[in-house]
């Protein structure tokens, strides 16, 4: 410090030099004192304006004190050990200190403190510079708090993922597909439990192979590559892809593959999640249900055909004025009706769930089908009439016999389904290469949830199904048909305002 | 010539029972054989105009049943009628050589015009 200038006593000697010094501590926003060394305890001999403002205190209550007052009764802290060993060795200090106004505030002192020598060596004076740092620590304490608090959130976060990924680890452990994670080279990064179970294998024959080269390249399927590398690089995500394999030990499989590309970019960009069901016994299953509906409506008509064969001899042989018998031979005969009926339905479900539903293409009139069709239900139901409005004019190419199958499954059904209605409305209509057929009744209604699963086989509405008899797959096969024919069939309808039926068919008139 | 002989086989009895009345009050002979092992011979012996036969049968089935007739010269003025409640039955009968195919459950007035409808 050999330019202070308070060392220079040369501008001591000048009276003017000397108030313009103090003029401008004075006018400095930092206090600044000084004390003697040479007294005891160190008393201050000068201090600023700034001082008195900082700390609170008068010129009478602050000269003579050694400075330690502003430490009020917070006397215990490091800082005043390390501003005593400064002192007496004679050293500088910079140093954050607590310290108290006259009104007990506290106030964080941010003080320096400089020894002034004699030409001997000796530490006469110290000169102390304070600022109020009490905002600025604020601030960094507020930062102290928020890095706290945020280390807290990403304590908690890393805790919150750990769990979810725990959660996420346990739903891949626990569902019974078997899922496989791959990286983009199609090595196994990792598998499930399920998988390990299904295809008999563990994890470290399994994990770090690519996927081909696992157990014996047992998975060096041609369908399963054409999946991976041609199928999902152009389609992301595939859905429902069917493999079927022989493998060594397990034998033959019918599995079902889902397999999902991460597109998002990031660590996981371009991994490949495969989910394999093993659906094997599902098909027998399904086989065996198959064979015993087709065998089941075999044995059924074999019986209905000796019965209805009597029922016409009866008829035969019946005596001519007997109106009472008439009646009951009549309604005998309705009932056997209705049995063939169902078993041709059963039947058909049977044939249609093992695709052998065929289809004969001829060209028929197809107002006139709908005409004969209505003609048809009319002879056997007098509670409602059914009105025919429109036309198609179409000379349309398709099964007539199932077509028929189909409206009259329509209408009869809008009929039994609008009990005290006395009327259903069927309308024909030409579209853009499309003939339209709708049938509307003004009975129940359909609800929105059950208008999805109507066309489902046995499904029936549940509020209907006590109250009418029957399969519930008429509209099932209506809808097999149809599709099989290219066109759709769909219902419209608000609950309780009646529904309506409809399909399209592809045509064009030639 | 009028027709005047059937033979019918099936191996269910509530069919046979129910044609053979049938036929027998439409003034028909009729000959009925539930066991088809033995139906090829008595046809052989019987020379009936008409066949009457079904389609899943044990031991000998109905197609190779007809196979058989069809493939016998001596039989070759015999009208092959195969009946089936199988929904293939149309496909495999035709195959086998069968003259018409008639699917159960069957209407009666069906089958006796097709019967009617054959002349020797
Ligand atoms: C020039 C000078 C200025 C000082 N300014 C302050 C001050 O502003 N606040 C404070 O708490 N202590 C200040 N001190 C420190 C105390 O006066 C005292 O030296 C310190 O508490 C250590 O000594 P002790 O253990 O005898 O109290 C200052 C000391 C000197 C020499």
């Amino acid at each position: 410090m050999t330019d202070n200038p308070l060392k220079n006593s040369a501008y001591f000697d000048d009276p003017e030099m000397t108030s313009l010094i103090y003029a401008a501590l004075d006018a400095s926003s930092t206090g600044i004192i000084i004390t003697d060394n040479r007294l005891p305890d160190n008393p201050i001999i000068y201090h600023n304006k700034a001082f008195e403002t900082i700390t609170g205190y008068n010129t009478t209550e602050i000269i003579g004190h050694n400075c330690r007052f502003l430490q009020g009764r917070d006397r215990s802290q490091e800082a005043r050990e390390q501003i005593r060993q400064a002192l007496q060795d004679g050293e500088d200090i910079r140093i954050e200190i607590r310290n108290y106004t006259k009104k007990n505030d506290l106030f964080w002192n941010e003080l320096y403190i400089s020894p002034i020598t004699n030409a001997k060596g000796e530490v006469t004076h110290f000169i102390g510079v304070q600022n109020n740092i009490t905002a600025r620590k604020k601030v960094e304490e507020q930062l102290v708090v928020e890095k706290e608090s945020i280390e807290r959130k990403v304590a908690e976060r890393t805790e919150n993922l750990r769990m979810s990924e725990e959660y996420l680890n346990s739903i891949v452990e626990t569902i019974r597909e078997s899922l496989v994670v791959l990286d983009p080279n199609l090595n196994v990064l990792t598998v499930n439990e399920a998988f390990l179970r299904t295809f008999k294998v563990t994890r470290s024959e399994t994990i770090g192979l690519r996927l081909y080269d696992l157990g014996n390249r047992q998975w060096d399927i041609a369908k399963l590559k054409n999946l991976l590398e041609e199928v999902l690089p152009s389609s992301n995500p595939v859905l429902g892809f069917e493999v079927e394999h022989k493998f060594p030990h397990i034998g033959h499989k019918i599995m079902m593959l889902n397999a999902h590309r991460v597109e998002l970019q990031g660590k996981f960009k371009d991994r490949i999640l495969l989910a394999i069901e093993d659906v094997t016994d599902r098909r027998a299953i399904e086989k065996r249900k198959d064979d015993f509906l087709s065998i089941a409506s075999h044995e059924l008509k074999t019986p209905l055909t000796a019965v209805k064969g009597y029922m016409q001899l009866i008829k035969r042989f019946m005596p001519e004025n007997n109106p009472k018998l008439t009646d009951i031979i009549e309604k005998s005969d309705n009932q056997i009706e209705r049995l063939q009926k169902l078993i041709a339905e059963l039947l058909d479900v049977s044939k249609i769930q093992s695709g052998k539903l065929d289809i004969h293409h001829d060209t028929f009139d197809f107002d006139k089908m709908v005409r004969d069709t209505i003609e048809n239900i009319q002879l056997n139901s007098d509670s409602h009439k059914v009105v025919l409005r429109g036309e198609t004019n179409a000379q349309y190419d398709g099964d007539e016999t199932h077509i028929s199958q189909v409206v009259g499954n329509l209408i009869s059904n809008a009929i039994k389904y609008s009990p005290g209605k006395d009327r259903v409305e069927v309308y024909l209509s030409t579209l853009k290469n499309h003939i339209k057929f709708s049938v509307k009744d003004f009975g129940f209604g359909i609800n929105m949830e059950d208008q999805k699963k109507v066309f489902d086989r046995f499904y029936r509405v549940d509020s209907i199904q006590k109250k009418f008899a029957g399969l519930g797959v008429g509209l099932y096969i209506s809808e097999q048909i149809i599709t099989q024919h290219g066109g759709t069939i769909w219902v419209d309808s608000d609950a309780g305002e009646g529904a309506t039926f409809s399909f399209i068919l592809p045509h064009t008139e030639k | 010539m009028a027709i005047n002989k059937i033979f019918i086989c099936d191996d269910d009895r509530g069919i046979t029972e129910m044609l053979e009345m049938v036929f027998e009050l439409a003034d028909y002979s009729v000959v009925v054989e539930n066991n088809s092992l033995y139906a090829y011979d008595s046809i052989k012996r019987i020379q009936p105009q008409v066949v009457l036969v079904d389609l899943w049968m044990p031991v000998v089935s109905g197609d190779l049943l007809i196979r058989k007739i069809k493939s016998d010269p001596t039989l070759e003025n015999v009208y092959v009628a195969c009946m089936s409640a199988s929904r293939d039955g149309e496909q495999v009968a035709m195959d086998a050589g069968a003259d018409i195919f008639i699917a159960k459950p069957f209407d009666l007035d069906q089958i006796m015009a097709i019967v009617g409808g054959v002349s020797a």
